[in-house]
């Protein structure tokens, strides 16, 4: 837990969890799920997971940057995020 | 059958042929004296309307031309003339009152206003999704653009409230000219035929209840490109044949492919058919002379779209 890794996770985990329906399919999250090839998270919800990262992580999501490279599973938010804020 | 430029390719004659056929016997089979064609103008529209009369003939077939205020003035213009050169009768029925009494138009501003306060009645607006998916990856979300004249004043990514309400607000266009349309259907005894081809279908690019509210849809196995093909066939004006195929639901012009599809039609149908068929990755990049990864991000697009749009092609689910 030393990089803050666990608890990028752990928060945008719970995100998910409370905000979007999770089917007893997918209720674990694996952090390497496509959330959007699972349909747990679709296009319009991307954006409401955009708007939480900005507001909980303090940071600017460009257009250019909104690509299933760093939002579609909660691993790749993980790496994202700590690249923007240079963990 | 391996992907080739001919799958595509359609016999017009005998595809018209057959689609009459299957126009003529819903009629029999339920009991309807002929069909009610909603005009917006495009050729999806225009196509439907020489079917139906090719079928039954123009006595029995009755035009509905809905404009409203954001609507572009040609749509109207190449609706009529289409409908005339056909020798059908049609109505014109601005629908703007009724969108103004629903709060249409209020309801969507409220948002804009609230994203650029200066927003008034001289800006146009248009919404859009990221540029051809196949030139950049990205995940779809709507940008929205307002205009002085031709000058994009402001733009900005919307966020997912503000999209879903601006959505919603503007699919009560379509729910509105359903219920015109279904109005005419019922008190002439016609049944509402639908505009939706094969490449919408899939993807969901209707609305339900709205452009999707209707009796039967004729052009739901046809591909964009053979619409066209058709159409060319049965002699639909050329105007609307040469027009670049567009929602014409915001007052500045925003094309099918930059609202929705993310790539032009001819691309997008091939890719569709290879999507639909399971066809490999590779072998469709390399018969379409693309790279493999844009295939892919095709292919994901199309996915995600015909999953997010599963509950627009259903009935709803019920316990009888």
């Amino acid at each position: 837990m030393t990089d803050g890794s666990d608890d990028i996770v752990k928060t945008v985990r719970t995100f998910i969890a409370s905000n979007f329906y999770l089917s007893d399919k997918f209720k674990e999250l694996d952090p390497d799920l496509s959330l959007m090839d699972t349909g747990i998270v679709d296009s319009t919800g991307i954006l409401e997971v955009i708007e939480f990262l900005e507001e909980k992580f303090e940071m600017v999501i460009e257009n250019d940057e909104i690509i299933p490279e760093n939002l579609d599973t909660i691993n790749n938010i993980e790496k994202f995020v700590r690249r923007k804020k240079g963990l | 059958m391996p992907l080739n430029k001919e799958v595509m390719n359609i016999d017009p004659e005998k595809e018209a042929d057959r689609i009459c056929h299957f126009l003529k016997e819903y009629l029999h089979e339920y009991k309807r004296e002929g069909y009610i064609v909603g005009l917006s103008g495009g050729i999806d529209s225009a196509l439907t309307l020489s079917l139906c009369v090719k079928a039954i003939g123009s006595k029995n077939v009755f035009g509905v031309i809905l404009p409203e205020k954001d609507s572009n003035p040609i749509s109207e213009r190449l609706a009529r003339e289409h409908a005339e050169s056909l020798g059908i009768e049609y109505v014109v029925e601005n629908i703007t009152s009724v969108l103004e009494a629903f709060g249409t138009y209020g309801k969507r501003d409220e948002i804009i206003r609230k994203i650029y306060p200066a927003y008034s009645s001289n800006h146009r607006i248009r919404l859009y999704l990221p540029e051809n998916i196949l030139e950049k990856d990205s995940i779809n979300f709507f940008s929205l653009d307002i205009m002085e004249g031709d000058e994009i004043v402001f733009s900005t990514r919307l966020r997912r409230k503000d999209t879903q309400v601006i959505l919603a607000a503007t699919d009560t266009k379509q729910r509105t000219r359903m219920m015109h349309l279904y109005y005419h259907a019922e008190s002439m005894n016609h049944a509402v035929c639908g505009t939706t081809n094969r490449t919408e279908m899939i993807q969901g690019y209707f609305v339900k209840y709205g452009d999707g509210g209707v009796d039967i849809e004729p052009l739901a196995h046809l591909y964009k490109t053979q619409v066209y093909s058709l159409s060319r066939h049965l002699g639909v004006h050329q105007g609307i044949i040469d027009r670049p195929p567009s929602p014409d639901t915001f007052n500045s012009h925003v094309s099918d492919e930059e609202f929705f599809f993310r790539m032009p039609y001819e691309k997008l149908d091939m890719l569709l058919y290879a999507w639909e068929n399971d066809m490999d990755e590779q072998g469709t990049a390399s018969m379409m002379g693309l790279g493999t990864e844009q295939v892919k991000r095709a292919f994901t697009d199309f996915e995600r779209k015909h999953t997010a749009s599963r509950h627009l092609r259903i009935l709803p689910p019920n316990m009888m």
